[in-house]
């Protein structure tokens, strides 16, 4: 029986995040949040994988209080149970402090046979997470795969990278890191979304997790946020007149303004 | 900003937090108004306009244009139990409550109203009545081909010369033996060209002379039943709508729905619980608008300012929540009644007739803030419009909710 994993997160529902003009953080309370648009990728495979091997799915998520709620979505689509890793002393993890607090909850776990993740967050796209947790853990990972196979104990899986199909044949436990697109996710059924609410949650914090002194997202997060700033885009209009030629020179003298040396006009080679 | 590092509390870490739960729980009860959606309906919000705007949105325009229903779809909504909304799960249905229900539907309706209509339609007016007024053995015989998608359902009281008037409906069960024959015809079905089975609103003779109205389930494979013309209709282009004619159609007593003479009870109840759906599904249509105008107008720009920030538009923005706002509180009010299990018939008339009557406005308004765009079949704006028209006629026209209303308030229910 594969024990199966998959970690997701929660993120914004939208782009147009409003910006904390005090301290830089993006403003999170009260918007829409989905789960990350990689993770239910990840979610569908786990899921197909117990339809065809048998077993149990479990999604995890560290996240604060309202992240609940994700994983009710989670459960929704199918997952046997959901664990919410909350704790205020885990705010503000970078991706190291997020891989430290994980290795401390599979830890704990102990008997996990397959870990898969999205490829990246929408919201902050590191995508480092399960390369880290797979030094953590001290367990293979896997990129990138388009086919795969679970057979005693053993993983078999078709990965690209770049022109060449690797077969892989790797022992468990191990992490997979899939791409979007590789399924498509179900769509939440209403039985399901009843379901979801009839199951618990497990929960586990800094206390339950026993978790080093080292664990500190605000404070021990290697990563600093500096600032995050809004940019836009904007396009200017300015209408040049002249005869051809004037306005040729004028549109050079324009990009040299933008500090770029040279140009090449009408397609003329050296 | 300070942390505080929790103190070291005895905790059992791998307990399931069944508190929070319950909590959560006496909130949804709790007996000061509450307006808002408890977790469960947010998921089912997100979950079903997820699935609308995925699966519906690239057939809408296709179903509209082509006048078909789309079978494709009807596969898809029942992986999602969008067939078996209030079904008991050992049929295979999804078993919420009626405010579940009318939520499915405003979502489903917001991205496509024909697949919103065909769904509601199936739902309270052909597995409804199945389910209050079914025998054990009629139960097990459709609800889970009907909860499955297999069978699709339609109701059908409406005849040429009985509209409003419900009562001079012509059709007529003889009884012959231990049956009946049924002759007559029906006008205007929904579903009528894709249902398996109907509903079938009619009057009876027995053999000794007694008369009334009764209710029948007809299996479309039946002898003397016939499929007439699919109507080409206004909106709501996707729902089939077909006549239905009955020849020397023989019924056994095993298709007899409730007892003989419930037929005008059964009717008049099927449609309370039907309207809610109608109103459900105005609704979606008008928060379409809605949303497309708000978006529209921060957009288009004239006289060099998006024209959002003319109160003309505004304005028109401004009446638009408002009206969604109350239709929804009429909604879901009905909705909650229907859960309570009490006489809805006043609540479910005022829901329908606002709901409709607002979508109607709403539209066209909608039309209105898209300028010529909104005119073009390009937009789907004209599609709401046409389709928002059928709200307010189909399962009692407003007027008739009027009456429903009025007569409620003069007999005491004020
Ligand atoms: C798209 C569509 C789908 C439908 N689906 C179904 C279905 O599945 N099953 C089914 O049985 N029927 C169905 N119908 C029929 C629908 O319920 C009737 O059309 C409706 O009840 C009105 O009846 P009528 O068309 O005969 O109009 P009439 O009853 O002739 O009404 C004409 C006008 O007179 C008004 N009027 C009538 N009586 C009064 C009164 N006493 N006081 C004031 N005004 C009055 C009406 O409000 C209306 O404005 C459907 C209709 C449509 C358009």
């Amino acid at each position: 029986m594969v024990n199966i994993f998959v970690l997701i997160k929660q993120v914004p529902g939208t782009h147009n995040l409003e910006i904390d003009k005090k301290n830089g953080a993006l403003i999170r309370e009260g918007i829409e949040t989905m789960i990350n648009p990689d993770d239910l990728y990840a979610l569908e495979l786990g899921l197909k994988l117990k339809e065809r091997y048998g077993g149990n799915t479990t999604a995890l998520t560290m996240g604060p209080s309202q992240a609940e709620f994700a994983l009710r979505e989670c459960l929704a689509m199918g997952v046997d149970e959901a664990i919410h890793v909350c704790d205020q002393i885990f705010a503000y993890s970078d991706t190291l402090q997020t891989t430290l607090v994980l290795k401390e909850v599979f830890d704990k776990i102990k008997n996990y046979d397959l870990i898969i993740t999205g490829s990246q967050t929408s919201d902050s796209s590191t995508g480092q997470v399960p390369y880290q947790l797979s030094e953590a853990l001290d367990i293979p990972l896997i990129t990138d795969i388009f086919s795969i196979e679970l057979k005693n104990g053993f993983v078999q899986c078709q990965r690209n990278f770049g022109h060449e199909s690797q077969n892989i044949q790797v022992e468990l436990p191990i992490i997979l890191r899939v791409r979007k697109h590789f399924n498509k996710p179900r769509p939440l059924s209403l039985l399901g979304i009843k379901k979801a609410f009839e199951k618990g949650i497990k929960k586990f914090d800094f206390n339950s997790l026993n978790c080093p002194d080292s664990i500190d997202g605000c404070n021990k997060s290697p990563t600093r946020v500096v600032k995050t700033e809004k940019i836009s885009l904007q396009r200017k209009n300015e209408i040049i007149k002249g005869t051809i030629t004037e306005k040729i020179q004028k549109i050079i003298e324009i990009i040299q303004e933008h500090g770029i040396e040279k140009i090449w006009v009408g397609g003329a080679h050296e | 900003m300070v942390i505080t590092r929790k103190t070291k509390q005895d905790k059992k870490s791998l307990e399931i937090d069944y508190k929070s739960l319950s909590d959560k729980r006496k909130l949804d009860n709790n007996p000061i108004l509450n307006f808002e959606p408890n977790e469960q309906l947010k998921l089912l919000r997100y979950g079903v306009r997820k699935f609308a705007e995925d699966v519906l949105l690239p057939v809408a325009p296709i179903v509209d244009r082509d006048a078909t229903f789309n079978w494709e779809t009807a596969r898809h909504l029942a992986k999602i139990n969008a067939w078996g909304i209030e079904v008991p799960e050992k049929y295979g249905g999804a078993q919420l409550d009626s405010i579940s229900h009318a939520i499915t539907i405003e979502e489903l309706s917001r991205v496509c109203a024909s697949t919103g209509l065909s769904v509601s339609a199936h739902n309270s007016l052909g597995v409804y009545p199945i389910l209050r007024w079914g025998t054990d053995e009629q139960k097990e015989r459709y609800l889970p081909a009907l909860a499955s998608g297999k069978m699709i359902a339609g109701f059908s009281m409406t005849e040429p010369n009985a509209g409003s008037d419900v009562k001079k409906i012509n059709c007529l069960a003889r009884q012959v033996g231990k049956g009946f024959l049924l002759n007559g015809s029906k006008i205007f079905v929904t579903n009528g060209g894709i249902a398996s089975i109907l509903i079938v609103i009619s009057r009876y003779k027995t053999e000794n002379g007694k008369k009334g109205m009764t209710a029948f389930i007809l299996d479309n494979t039946m002898d003397g039943y016939e499929i007439g013309k699919l109507e080409d209709k206004m909106g709501m282009r996707g729902s089939s709508t077909t006549s239905i004619y009955f020849n020397d159609l023989f019924i056994s007593q095993e298709n007899v729905l409730g007892l003989i003479s419930d037929g005008f009870k059964i009717a008049m109840n099927t449609l309370d619980v039907g309207r809610i759906g109608i109103a459900a599904q105005a609704l979606g249509i008008a928060r379409a608008a809605y949303e497309h105008s708000v978006e529209y107008s921060k957009r288009r720009i004239q006289f060099d300012k998006p024209i959002a920030n003319f109160q003309g538009i505004s304005f028109k923005l401004a009446e638009m929540a408002t009206k969604i706002e109350t239709a929804r509180l009429l909604v879901y009010k009905a909705a909650h009644m229907r859960n309570q299990g009490r006489d809805i018939s006043k609540e479910a008339a005022m829901c329908k007739y606002y709901s409709s009557q607002i979508a109607r406005d709403i539209t066209q308004e909608a039309i209105q803030v898209h300028g010529g765009y909104g005119y073009m079949k390009d937009l789907p704006l004209e599609r709401y419009y046409r389709d928002a028209k059928a709200c307010e006629i189909y399962e009692g026209t407003t007027e008739i909710m009027k009456m429903i209303i009025s007569q409620q308030i003069l007999r005491g229910n004020v």
